[in-house]
């Protein structure tokens, strides 16, 4: 099972202050295992499940392997979530939605692919609508190989997650150098507040949205007949 | 059971009948553009094959005999006792359009869009002809006979 290199390190910016106060930086640190221990004990997934790898997926979550003994149970939106599990085949169509629902997810979080599919597309890499792996878009911290793999391997997997998170906190997990090019489509969709890249219209359209909701809205979201065909 | 029951001979007597069609193989005769609709609400109203199994198509990129040209094929069920399912046939030259079976057949509509989105199959008088599966960017029609598996889409793959 490889474990990939992360592109994203997350620090609270309250760290340096904490530095300059004496006697908190032992507080601090203590505070961090703690944090830490529940961080990885506490993997909240979003289950992009795309095909059959789901499937699997379910089952992991099932009374009979049971997820749930080690803190990893599932929520219905990416707003809650820790890790995207992607199992199973992404194709052209779905490819812009899972960036979407990853790009929905707040900081820090994680990625496992489950399944060959979601690894390198397997054999249907070379069809007209299939996306030849996932970390040409998002990084993926942990590869889960198999077609598809069963339950046990989500399970270590999770652990080797979990493994890496505690890694990384500890500052232990540097393999600056072994670090593969990063890919350009693994940059956020829309760009961060701040960030030159950014399109100014994007923010006008969501101060706009944020002005409009309420109970004084001003556009029905639901209009009557929307989604319906005339006729 | 056979694989490749016969065609019914009811359907078969009606259509030598009303349509000229005297050869009707298990697989089903090719029917004219222009009787299709004609045809296919007489199996509806009067033989009641009332569902609507599958349409289906195939891309044959032309010999000296054929030029180019798709096979859309239909099928029909006929409900209740003594169910069975009837194929018929049309032939699509290239660049041309047949007639949609959306009116007769709800079910026909879904169906007739994959045609259109993975082959190229125009249907006149389709309700709402789009493309089903593949994203709306998409260029091409990828069941086609001349169209590279290995074609990108940007910046996907």
């Amino acid at each position: 099972m490889a474990v990939d290199e992360s592109y994203r390190t997350f620090t609270h910016p309250l760290y340096g202050l904490l530095e300059k106060v004496p006697g908190l930086t032992l507080a601090a640190t203590t505070a961090d295992i703690v944090l830490t221990w529940g961080l990885q004990h506490s993997l909240w997934a979003f289950p992009m499940a795309t095909s059959c790898c789901g499937i699997e997926f379910m089952a992991t979550m099932t009374s009979r392997f049971d997820m749930d003994q080690f803190g990893t149970f599932t929520r219905p939106t990416p707003r809650q979530c820790d890790v995207m599990v992607v199992s199973g085949t992404v194709t052209v169509k779905m490819a812009p939605r899972v960036k979407k629902l990853w790009d929905f997810m707040p900081e820090p979080k994680w990625c496992v692919a489950m399944g060959s599919c979601a690894i390198s597309g397997d054999f249907y890499r070379d069809i007209y609508s299939v996306v030849p792996g996932i970390d040409t878009f998002i990084p993926v911290d942990v590869y889960v190989p198999g077609c598809p793999p069963a339950p046990d391997h989500v399970h270590a997997g999770m652990h080797q997650l979990a493994e890496k998170i505690r890694l990384q906190r500890a500052g232990e997990w540097n393999p600056e150098q072994d670090r593969p090019e990063r890919p350009l489509l693994c940059k956020p969709s829309i760009p961060a507040i701040g960030d030159p890249d950014r399109d100014p219209s994007v923010d006008e359209a969501q101060v706009l949205s944020a002005l409009n909701m309420g109970p004084g809205c001003t556009v029905d979201p639901i209009a009557p007949g929307r989604g319906r065909r005339e006729g | 059971m056979a694989f490749n029951p016969p065609f019914p001979p009811l359907a078969a007597a009606l259509l030598a009948e009303r349509f000229g069609l005297q050869d009707c193989p298990p697989e089903g005769p090719f029917v004219p553009r222009e009787q299709l609709v004609e045809l296919a609400r007489t199996l509806k109203e009067e033989l009641h094959y009332s569902y609507f199994v599958h349409c289906t198509a195939i891309h044959h990129p032309g010999t000296d005999e054929l030029p180019e040209h798709c096979v859309v094929v239909y099928a029909l069920r006929k409900l209740g006792q003594g169910s069975h399912v009837l194929r018929f046939r049309v032939r699509v030259p290239q660049g041309e359009t047949t007639p949609s079976l959306a009116r007769v057949w709800v079910g026909a509509d879904w169906e007739e869009r994959e045609q259109f989105d993975l082959l190229g199959v125009r249907f006149q008088g389709h309700p709402d002809l789009r493309r089903i599966m593949l994203p709306e960017d998409w260029q091409g029609h990828p069941l086609r006979k001349e169209y590279a598996i290995d074609t990108p889409h940007f910046p996907w793959r």
